[in-house]
């Protein structure tokens, strides 16, 4: 499945794909020249140009430096569409609507809770169930609860007691997604998502508590509550299985769809439809009420999150822990941009990417307007991961968006054949990180080597001018599927 | 094996080989086995009805193997081969069945059939881990 596509140096951190054959736009690709040396060999940069190929794109299409081998769209891929001309692709988004990742920020110091990091790691696991298929007992939605929860998102979370009204501004979009439609989501979607919100999953989802340890921005990183030191809860999870079926209940129709209006395709997952459609239309409100699913998915876990925070260091401990932030990194939105000079709006499409609006953007919530919006990167469970903020470059230059993580370099049977004579828990362990997984095999998969280094990702971002590092935190504790 | 997986960093991308459709079929349901639940067994105690359609054999092909998966994933149906008429297999157990990965979905990246020299089929088809 390889395939060779032509590439062209523009800067030691950009990279253009010309335009050729049925492509209506150039590629453009951040990489430094080792990240791209890691391409070779899949599809990621053909995937790049295949979404070139799309009607009404606007401006290039954009690959993150942690682009990788996807399907349809490369992980990391971003492109922008003409509201009239151009189109939605489910493909663009992916299967997990709205995965993303939150961060939470204690009250409490690295110091302070390593001796009992053992207690929290355990409650962790105990209180969010993770795993193939995990569910929860004590969430079970019945239809008109799961249709406000698709209505609402965070929103509906935090009217139920999971959270407190501050945590809302600090979610991208105040955690509910406009536009979204219950009656678009399937009967099936409804009964996959029922009992799975609260819950981590399976695969490179996580709960991981860490701390700040090391700063380039002492004065954003005092703004948004991370101090040397500090101890803090990532999550990382998405729609689940209601996001899944809607994103699979909608490529039949867009297989019709991409017939019907006549719209080549290079790679079928690439099926869409025109905006404007009645097939469009039923998409964005399925997908929408599936990333308000995620967002109170997120919520609940960080209101658990808090009651084992609760639990292992007293009340005090849980009523002092606020969200830093909470993005999505698949998800397609209406935005504001400049466009060659003149403002426009468009269809933007983040699939492993994540927005990074620069300060002064209207739709930052008061406390992020002078600071810009906090970006979430999360790495491996061995080494480290970073908080960013948005800047002006990212909005001048990719229509407001930058990385997602570190992105895989080995596949899952290479990291489990590494894992094989090892054992990567203990191993984990003597590094000071404590692990809970339900399934030792994910373990294996997720090792720590099967992941490129997150900061050299992070590097070329902050140097490309798309994102400014503000810290970096340690794992400590992880609960894995 | 009339299945084989591929190198893929993020999903996993599995290449079927059969003489015909039906082939296929059986193919791809032993990978998406293997990809759930690894060597458990398996036993053929049921079988669930399918309707597959699609404009070629590839959708076809990928349109049957999202509902088996979707026998899985939403009714915990464990299969273990393709039936005549859909897939057969027995529900899930905890005592006897490994759930090893959590899979996504069947996507249509890729999607084609091709037949080979020697008259046979030959997909490719990625799985979303």
């Amino acid at each position: 499945m390889e395939t060779s596509v032509r590439v062209e140096r523009i800067d030691a951190y950009r990279w253009r794909v010309p335009r050729h054959g049925g492509m209506r736009t150039d590629g453009l690709i951040f990489a430094d020249e080792g990240l791209m040396r890691d391409l070779e060999g899949d599809q990621a940069v053909q995937q790049v140009a295949n979404v070139a190929h799309l009607p009404g794109i606007v401006g290039p299409a954009i690959a993150m430096p942690d682009i990788h081998w996807g399907y349809g769209f490369p992980i990391g891929g971003v492109a922008a569409f003409d509201l009239e001309t151009g189109v939605v692709s489910p493909g663009g988004v992916g299967y997990d609507i709205n995965c993303g990742v939150r961060l939470l920020a204690t009250s409490l110091s690295i110091s302070e809770a390593r001796p009992r990091l053992g207690a929290l790691v355990d409650a962790l696991y105990r209180t969010i169930p993770s795993g193939v298929g995990a569910s929860r007992s004590d969430v079970i939605l019945q239809r008109r609860e799961l249709e406000a929860v698709l209505r609402e998102g965070a929103r509906w979370a935090v009217e139920h007691g999971f959270g407190v009204p501050a945590d809302l501004e600090a979610i991208e979009a105040n955690g509910t997604l406009e536009g979204a439609d219950p009656g678009a989501v399937s009967d099936r979607a409804k009964e996959r998502g029922k009992s799975q919100l609260g819950t981590v999953g399976s695969g490179n989802h996580f709960v991981e508590v860490g701390y700040v340890a090391e700063t380039f921005d002492a004065a954003a990183a005092a703004r948004l509550g991370l101090e040397p030191g500090r101890l803090t809860v990532f999550i990382h999870s998405g729609s689940r299985g209601l996001g899944y079926q809607v994103c699979d209940d909608s490529l039949e129709t867009m297989l019709r769809a991409s017939a019907k209006y006549a719209i080549p395709l290079p790679d079928k997952q690439l099926c869409c439809a025109p905006l404007a459609s009645p097939e469009a239309r039923q998409y964005w409100g399925a997908m929408n009420a599936a990333a308000n699913f995620a967002f109170a998915n997120r919520q609940l876990m960080a209101h658990y999150a808090r009651r084992a925070l609760a639990q292992v260091f007293g009340p005090e401990a849980a009523e002092r822990t606020h969200l830093v932030y909470d993005v999505c990194h698949n998800i397609a939105k209406i935005e504001r941009h400049v466009v060659a000079g003149a403002p426009r709006r468009v269809c933007v499409h983040r699939k492993g990417a994540t927005r990074a609006f620069p300060p002064g953007h209207p739709e930052l919530a008061s406390q992020f307007r002078d600071l810009g919006q906090p970006v979430l990167i999360p790495g491996d469970m061995g080494r480290y991961s970073y908080v960013l903020l948005g800047t002006e470059g990212a909005f001048r230059e990719t229509f407001g968006s930058t990385c997602h993580g570190a992105g895989r370099r080995l596949s899952r049977h290479q990291a489990k054949k590494l894992a094989r004579p090892r054992n990567i828990l203990k191993e984990l362990e003597a590094q000071g990180i404590l692990v809970r997984a339900a399934n030792r095999g994910t373990v294996d998969e997720e090792m720590p080597e099967a992941y490129k280094d997150v900061s050299r990702v992070v590097d070329v971002v902050h140097a490309a001018g798309i994102g400014r590092k503000v810290v970096q935190l340690k794992p400590v504790a992880v609960v894995k599927g | 094996m009339p299945y084989r997986f591929l190198s893929h960093t993020a999903d996993a991308a599995v290449v079927l080989e059969a003489p015909d459709e039906a082939g296929l079929r059986a193919a791809g349901v032993a990978a998406l086995r293997e990809l759930l639940v690894g060597d458990s067994p398996v036993a053929v105690a049921l079988e669930r009805p399918i309707r597959a359609s699609g404009n070629d054999t590839a959708e076809r092909l990928i349109n049957y193997l999202r509902e088996v998966l979707y026998l899985y994933d939403a009714e915990r149906f464990v299969p273990a081969e393709a039936g005549a008429e859909g897939v057969r297999g027995e529900p899930f157990q905890a005592d006897r069945h490994r759930a090893t990965r959590e899979v996504k979905a069947v996507t249509y990246h890729g999607a084609e059939v091709r037949r080979g020299a020697d008259g046979g089929l030959r997909a490719t088809v990625v799985f979303d881990l």
